[in-house]
């Protein structure tokens, strides 16, 4: 293939990422932008047909995310999370210490079924409220509830949308997800919250007398609250059996997205109204410009490189894309990383077919850790900032570049350990 | 410098409607719960808008809203039928 051709693809890949890290347009524009131009110059030059242009969006991950979303929204309306959120503060008692350990775990565990954004809104009106209530700081709180949300979900196939791009992709299932990964995000958990607590300790407040409240008065309708629970632990229960139930991830997620839309009997407007669209389409022209990158070879060859130039030894490969995935997921966006990602790993995997879980296990650490590094790092951050900004409090940026870097480097690190323990001295 | 220090201000993302329900629904479970009514001003007191305007922040107004809220309330309790 020409070499100008080759530039091209790579041109439009690199502006589609450098517009879409800016957000000076936003990234869905961005990514479909990207995608027009590289059907343009692929049909023109006959670098693909239209047949297998067609091929390049993966509609099995569309759907996964999809239902996903659609389970959690129909979840959410129901206020399951809201509820988890106020049980996790009285369960602190008012100790400062507690309360701060409680925010940090029930933000984790909210960014295992809500999208990012989503949780962030939540834990935000959270962690201010109660702050407000008990004249505590926000900032460490609040900084803290970011970066476990941004940790949270890891390990699961939902807990996050480069989860499921590298899971469809690679082929790992629900369960290799827990297999490759639970130990490590437990560990991940307890470092960055004992972390977290040993930076923000003097600044945590004394003691305070908890206003008098019953989470239980915030659900206005039990009947979709206990709806919800169903529905959730049924997609949970059924991807650990997907083994045997011979579908694939998509077909459990849009079947039970259906069956919380009818159980919910919620306006299907509201619920569809409230799904991250942004997220899909964008998936999905970047899906399209990597698909078309694909077929100029470059990505395998440099795939080639990059696995001669680290040894071809199985874990200078693992420890590189972790290191690079998670550096280049506090700068672009982690779908994007992903998505560049997967057919790298699908020809490493060609190359030594050991390779397939530690290399995948070391993409998902590597895309889910890096994205609170700096407020740049995501919209998340520059959403928790905002909030902040909101109630008239601020936040340096190196305060937040302080926090996020300590962690960010912590949680790297104990990931390599895992990954030589997991799969080195474990083996595969 | 200045200019990199306006992009980042930019890229801040400041929620609105929906971070402000998730606070409401907060503050309404925590702390106490409050109704936020919409009042328009009356048909013929045009002239009186500023005068209108400072009723939120009255505290005599307040406190007699408050009454009427606890008027409103015993009768609910007392299940006393309203004449409207």
């Amino acid at each position: 293939m020409e070499p100008t051709i080759i530039i091209i693809f790579i041109l439009i890949y690199l502006l589609t990422i450098l517009l879409s890290a800016t957000e000076v347009v936003s990234m869905s524009i961005a990514a479909l932008s990207g995608a027009l131009l590289t059907a343009w110059f692929g049909l023109q030059y006959g670098v693909f047909n239209y047949e297998e242009a067609v091929g390049f969006i993966d509609v099995r991950l569309l759907g996964l995310i999809m239902g996903t979303m659609i389970v959690v929204e129909v979840a959410e309306k129901s206020g399951l999370f809201r509820f988890g959120a106020l049980y996790a503060v009285k369960l602190s008692k008012g100790n400062p210490g507690r309360l701060f350990v409680s925010i940090c775990i029930i933000s984790a565990v909210v960014s295992m079924f809500l999208s990012d954004p989503t949780a962030m809104l939540l834990m935000a009106a959270a962690t201010v409220t109660i702050s407000k209530l008990l004249n505590y700081d926000p900032i460490p709180y609040f900084l803290s509830a970011t970066i476990m949300i941004n940790l949270g979900g890891t390990s699961t196939l939902i807990g996050s949308t480069s989860n499921m791009v590298i899971g469809v992709a690679s082929e790992m299932t629900f369960t290799d997800f827990i297999s490759y990964l639970l130990m490590c995000e437990v560990a991940l958990w307890a470092l960055t919250i004992f972390a977290l607590y040993m930076l923000f300790k003097p600044r945590l407040g004394k003691k305070k007398a908890l206003p008098e409240y019953n989470p239980w008065q915030s659900i206005e309708n039990k009947k979709l609250f206990y709806q919800s629970i169903f529905t959730l632990v049924l997609l949970v229960f059924l991807f650990l059996i997907l083994g045997n139930l011979g579908v694939g991830p998509e077909a459990v997620a849009l079947g039970c997205a259906i069956l919380a839309l009818v159980l919910s009997n919620s306006d299907p407007a509201q619920i569809f109204k409230g799904l991250d669209w942004e997220t899909l389409v964008f998936i999905a022209g970047f899906m399209f410009i990597v698909g078309g990158i694909q077929k100029t070879e470059i990505l395998n060859v440099m795939s080639e490189q990059l696995f001669l130039l680290v040894g071809g030894s199985p874990l200078n490969t693992t420890l590189t894309t972790l290191w690079f995935s998670g550096l280049a997921s506090a700068v672009v966006s982690n779908v994007a990383i992903a998505l560049t990602f997967v057919p790298i790993i699908a020809k490493f995997s060609a190359l030594n077919p050991t390779l397939r879980p530690p290399v995948s296990s070391a993409l998902v650490l590597g895309t889910n850790l890096g994205g609170a590094t700096t407020p740049l790092s995501g919209s998340v951050c520059m959403m928790a900032i905002g909030a902040l900004k909101r109630e008239g409090i601020s936040m340096s940026f190196s305060e937040f570049t302080k926090i996020g870097l300590i962690t960010s480097i912590l949680q790297l690190g104990v990931s390599s350990l895992y990954l030589i323990w997991r799969f080195t001295l474990l083996g595969g | 410098m200045v200019k990199v220090k306006k992009w980042i201000k930019s890229r801040i993302k400041k929620p609105e409607a929906e971070y402000d329900e998730a606070k409401r629904e907060f503050e309404m479970a925590m702390g106490k719960p409050f109704i936020s009514i919409k009042v328009e001003i009356p048909k013929g007191f045009e002239d009186l808008r500023a005068q209108f305007l400072n009723l939120e922040k009255d505290k005599d107004f307040l406190m007699e809203v408050e009454d009427l809220v606890k008027k409103w309330l015993v009768y609910e309790k007392r299940g006393v039928k309203r004449i409207s």
